[in-house]
C-alpha cells in the first residue's frame, strides 16, 4: 500500500529535506508493507481548498490549529476514531489538546503534533531602558497598560501593540476577551456570545491605552509577519503572541536572542485562561481504513516517536541544532504531563534556545487553563471582528457597545448560514 | 474615403441581382466551407484547450453559484439562495462602494499620468530608450515585493520613509494605510506608480505611428507643443485612449493584491473590494456559492459596462 504524506521541506531547504527523507525511508524499513510518497505540499489556506477539490490532498497533512472545526463542519478531513483506537495512540495524547480536534459528538478528527497557548511577548531590553523589571512581565490587563505608557514614555516606541489584519484582529480580539473572562459562541456555535461585558472591557482598555495613555503608537494594521517584523526592529514593547514565534523573531528577523522574552497571557477580574494553538496532522477524506491505519503509523512515527523515544529525541534535537533550527522552544504538552517531563530532560543537552527567558510563560502555561478556538466558522468570525478592532484603534470616539452588537449580528447571520 | 467603392458591396442585396448571383454565391460558400475543414483540424486542439480551460471554469462557475458545495460532499441545488445571501451582506455593499471609489480615483490621477508621460518621453529627442525603460521599470517589479516596499514607505510613525521627507517640509506625519480615509487613496498612488509603464509603453506606440510630416507640418505653422498635443498627438490616439478606458475600468474593478497584501481589507473595511471579498468567501470561508454567486454579479456588471462603453463611444471613436 502506498499512501502519500506533505510536508516534505523544499530543495531550497535541504538539511531539513534531508532529515525528512531519512524519517520516510527509516519508516519504510520499519514497514514493509507500507510505501510513503512524499509531497511537498504544505498546508496554505489560498490553496488547500483547491487541493480538496481537485482530489490532489495528501493522505497526511500538517494543518494549524485555527482549522480543524471548518475542516470537521464540511466534512473535508476523515474520522480517524476507531483508527486511532486501533492504535492505542489515543490513550496516550494530552485530553486537554485533543478536544482542538473533536467534534461535538467526541469524534477524532486530526491528531495533534504540536501545540502551544497565547501568551505575552516581549522585549526584554525595552523593558529595562523603561526601567521595568525584563524578569517580571505584567500579569495583569492593568500591569500591562501600566508597563505601555512607562515603555512608550521612556523609549519612544510602543508600548503595547496587536495584530489587527487578515483575521488576526478577531483571532486576538478572541484571545483578549477569554482572558477578560468572556467568550466568543455559545457552546453549540450557533450565536454570539461576545456582545457583553469581558469583551466591552477589553476593547476599552486597548482604547485607551490607544487614545488615552498614547502608548500603542500610529500603525492600527499589522498581521502576523508584520508584527514580528516590527517587534524585532525594536518598535514594539508588548503583544500577544506564541512562544513559537521565537524562531520567526530571532532566526527570521534578528532580534538578539537575549532580548526575546514571553510571559504568560495577562488575566483581568480571576483566572481565566488563554487561547491554544498549533498544529495537527489531518488525514484526506477520501483515505480507506487501511490507508488510515497507516497514516497514522506514520503520524506517530515522524511526529511523536520523539515524546516516547530517547533515541529519537536525541537524534532530533541534534538534527535540528545541525539545521541551525531552535531546540528547547518550550510549548504545551501533546502527550500525556509526565512522558512530557522525560522528554524535556532528554533533550536537555541540545537545548540551544535561552531558557531563562521563557521561565515567566513556562512557570505559568502549564496550570493556565487553555481554551479553543471558537467552535464554528471560527475563520468568518474573526473576519467579522477585524474591523471591530481597527475602529478601537483607529478612531478615538468609536463607539464600543454599539460597534459589538452590530459585528454580533454579522455573525450570528453567517452562523446561521 | 473609399466609401464609394465599398457601399456595393455590402449595401446592395444580393437577391435583387437574379438567380445566377444567388447560385454562385452558394457555391462560394461551400467552396470556403470545404477549405475551412482542414483549418478546423489544425485549430481543433487548440479549440478545445480554449473550451476546456478558458470557458470550463466559466461554465463551472456559473454552476457553482446556484450550489452549496464543499466540493467533498454530494453538491446540493440551493437555486438564487446564494445571491440572496451575498446581496444581504452589509460588507457586498461597502465592497462595491470601495470599488468604484478606487475606480474613479483611479481614472482620475491614473489615468491622466501615462499619457502626459508617454506625450513627454515622445518629444524627447536624445536618449529616449533610457527615459522609456525608467518609465517601464516599475512594471518589471514583481507586484508582491513592490507592495511589501511600499508598506515600509508607507509607515506611519514620524521615522516612516514617505513621513520624515515630508517632515523636513513640516508636513506630517499622516497615517497613509492607517486611516480610513487615505488608505484608498495611498493604495491608488501605488498602483499607478506600478502600472503607469504599461501603458505608457502602448501609449508611445501608437505615437510612433504618427507621420513625422504632420509634426513637421504643424511646426512650420508655429504650433508649440500644447497645440501639436491638442491637434496631433490626441486625435492620434483616441482609439488607443478609448480601449485603454475600458481595460482600465475593467482592470480597476479587479483590484485584489495591493488590498490583500496592504491593508488586508481595513482599517475599518475601507479596503475591501469585491475581488477581496470573493477571495475571502472562497478561500478563507470555504464558501464556494457564495463566492461564486458574487463573481457571477461582478462579471454581469463587467459586461454590461463594456457593452454601454462601447455602444456610447462607437461614433467617436471611429469618427
Amino acid at each position: 500500500m502506498t499512501i502519500t504524506v506533505g510536508d516534505r521541506p523544499s530543495s531550497s531547504d535541504p538539511a531539513n529535506r534531508a532529515q525528512f527523507d531519512k524519517k520516510v525511508a527509516d519508516f519504510e524499513k520499519a514497514n514493509p508493507d507500507i510505501r510513503l510518497d512524499p509531497a511537498e505540499t504544505i498546508w496554505d489556506a489560498t490553496t488547500f481548498q483547491a487541493q480538496v477539490a481537485g482530489g490532489q490532498l495528501p493522505d497526511v497533512l500538517s494543518v494549524p490549529f485555527t482549522e480543524p472545526q471548518g475542516l470537521i463542519a464540511r466534512k473535508q478531513v476523515a474520522d480517524l476514531t476507531e483508527a486511532l483506537k486501533g492504535d492505542g495512540l489515543l490513550d496516550e495524547l494530552n485530553p486537554n489538546v485533543l478536544r482542538i480536534a473533536q467534534d461535538q459528538a467526541g469524534k477524532v478528527y486530526a491528531v495533534p503534533t504540536a501545540a502551544y497557548s497565547i501568551g505575552l511577548i516581549y522585549n526584554r531590553d525595552l523593558f529595562t531602558k523603561a526601567g521595568l523589571d525584563p524578569d517580571k512581565p505584567p500579569a495583569t490587563w492593568d500591569e500591562v497598560r501600566a508597563a505601555a505608557k512607562q515603555i512608550a514614555a521612556k523609549t519612544g516606541q510602543a508600548g503595547y501593540a496587536q495584530m489587527t489584519t487578515n483575521n488576526t484582529g478577531g483571532w486576538m480580539f478572541t484571545t483578549q476577551t477569554y482572558a477578560f473572562g468572556g467568550t466568543i459562541e455559545n457552546a453549540e456555535g450557533t450565536k454570539a456570545t461576545f456582545d457583553d461585558a469581558p469583551s466591552k472591557a477589553a476593547l476599552q482598555t486597548l482604547h485607551d491605552m490607544k487614545w488615552t495613555d498614547k502608548s500603542m503608537g500610529q500603525s492600527v494594521l499589522y498581521d502576523y509577519d508584520g508584527i514580528q517584523k516590527a517587534f524585532a526592529a525594536g518598535k514594539i514593547g508588548m503583544y500577544m503572541g506564541a512562544p513559537d514565534m521565537y524562531r520567526s523573531i530571532v532566526q527570521t528577523n534578528g532580534l538578539k536572542a537575549s532580548a526575546f522574552g514571553i510571559g504568560p497571557m495577562p488575566q483581568q477580574g480571576g483566572d481565566h485562561g488563554t487561547l491554544t494553538g498549533g498544529s495537527v496532522q489531518v488525514v484526506s477524506p477520501n483515505a480507506t481504513d487501511a490507508e488510515k491505519a497507516a497514516a497514522i503509523k506514520w503520524i506517530k512515527f515522524a511526529y511523536l516517536n520523539k515524546y516516547v523515544s530517547q533515541d529519537a529525541a536525541v537524534t532530533s534535537a541534534k538534527n535540528a541544532v545541525a539545521a541551525k533550527q531552535p531546540v528547547g522552544v518550550p510549548g504545551l504538552p501533546v502527550i500525556a504531563s509526565g512522558q512530557w517531563a522525560t522528554y524535556q530532560s532528554w533533550i536537555k543537552p541540545h537545548v540551544n534556545v535561552p531558557l531563562e527567558n521563557f521561565a515567566p510563560y513556562t512557570t505559568v502555561a502549564a496550570d493556565q487553563k487553555i481554551i479553543p478556538e471558537p467552535p464554528v466558522k471560527a475563520q468568518e468570525v474573526y473576519a467579522a471582528l477585524d474591523p471591530v478592532v481597527q475602529t478601537v484603534l483607529g478612531n478615538e470616539k468609536a463607539d464600543i457597545a454599539a460597534l459589538l452588537t452590530k459585528a454580533a449580528a454579522t455573525v450570528d447571520a453567517k452562523l446561521g448560514r | 474615403m473609399p466609401t464609394a467603392t465599398t457601399a456595393p458591396a455590402t449595401g446592395v442585396p444580393a437577391g435583387s441581382r437574379g438567380a445566377g448571383v444567388r447560385r454562385r454565391a452558394r457555391w462560394a460558400t461551400l467552396r470556403r466551407a470545404r477549405h475551412g475543414v482542414p483549418a478546423l483540424v489544425f485549430a481543433l486542439p487548440v479549440l478545445i484547450v480554449f473550451l476546456l480551460f478558458s470557458w470550463g471554469p466559466v461554465v463551472r462557475g456559473l454552476v457553482m453559484s446556484l450550489q452549496k458545495t464543499n466540493l467533498v460532499d454530494p453538491v446540493l441545488w440551493v437555486g438564487l439562495e446564494n445571491f440572496r445571501y451575498v446581496l444581504q451582506d452589509p460588507l457586498v455593499g461597502q465592497a462595491t462602494l470601495n470599488t468604484l471609489w478606487f475606480t474613479l480615483l483611479a481614472l482620475l490621477f491614473g489615468f491622466p499620468v501615462p499619457v502626459l508621460l508617454a506625450m513627454f518621453l515622445s518629444e524627447l529627442r536624445g536618449r529616449s530608450w533610457l527615459y522609456t525603460t525608467l518609465a517601464y521599470l516599475p512594471v518589471i517589479m514583481p507586484p508582491v515585493v513592490a507592495i511589501l516596499l511600499w508598506r515600509f514607505f508607507y509607515d506611519p510613525s514620524s521615522s516612516g520613509l514617505f513621513n520624515s521627507i515630508l517632515g523636513v517640509f513640516g508636513l506630517g506625519p499622516f497615517p497613509w494605510l492607517d486611516s480610513p480615509s487615505s488608505a484608498m487613496p495611498s493604495i491608488v498612488l501605488e498602483a499607478t506608480w506600478a502600472g503607469a509603464g504599461n501603458a505608457v509603453i502602448i501609449y508611445l506606440a501608437a505615437l510612433t505611428s504618427v507621420r513625422a510630416d504632420l509634426y513637421e507640418a504643424a511646426e512650420l505653422d508655429g504650433a508649440g507643443i500644447v497645440r501639436r498635443i491638442w491637434h496631433v498627438m490626441l486625435p492620434h490616439l483616441r482609439g488607443v485612449l478609448l480601449l485603454m478606458l475600458l481595460l482600465q475600468v475593467v482592470g480597476t474593478m479587479q483590484l485584489f493584491t495591493e488590498p490583500l497584501l496592504f491593508t488586508g481589507g481595513g482599517p475599518q473595511n475601507s479596503t475591501v473590494t469585491i475581488l477581496l471579498l470573493i477571495y475571502n468567501y472562497a478561500f478563507v470561508n470555504g464558501d464556494y456559492g457564495a463566492a461564486t454567486a458574487l463573481s457571477v454579479l461582478l462579471a454581469l456588471a463587467l459586461a454590461a459596462l463594456s457593452a454601454a462603453f462601447q455602444l456610447a463611444t462607437r461614433r467617436w471613436s471611429t469618427e
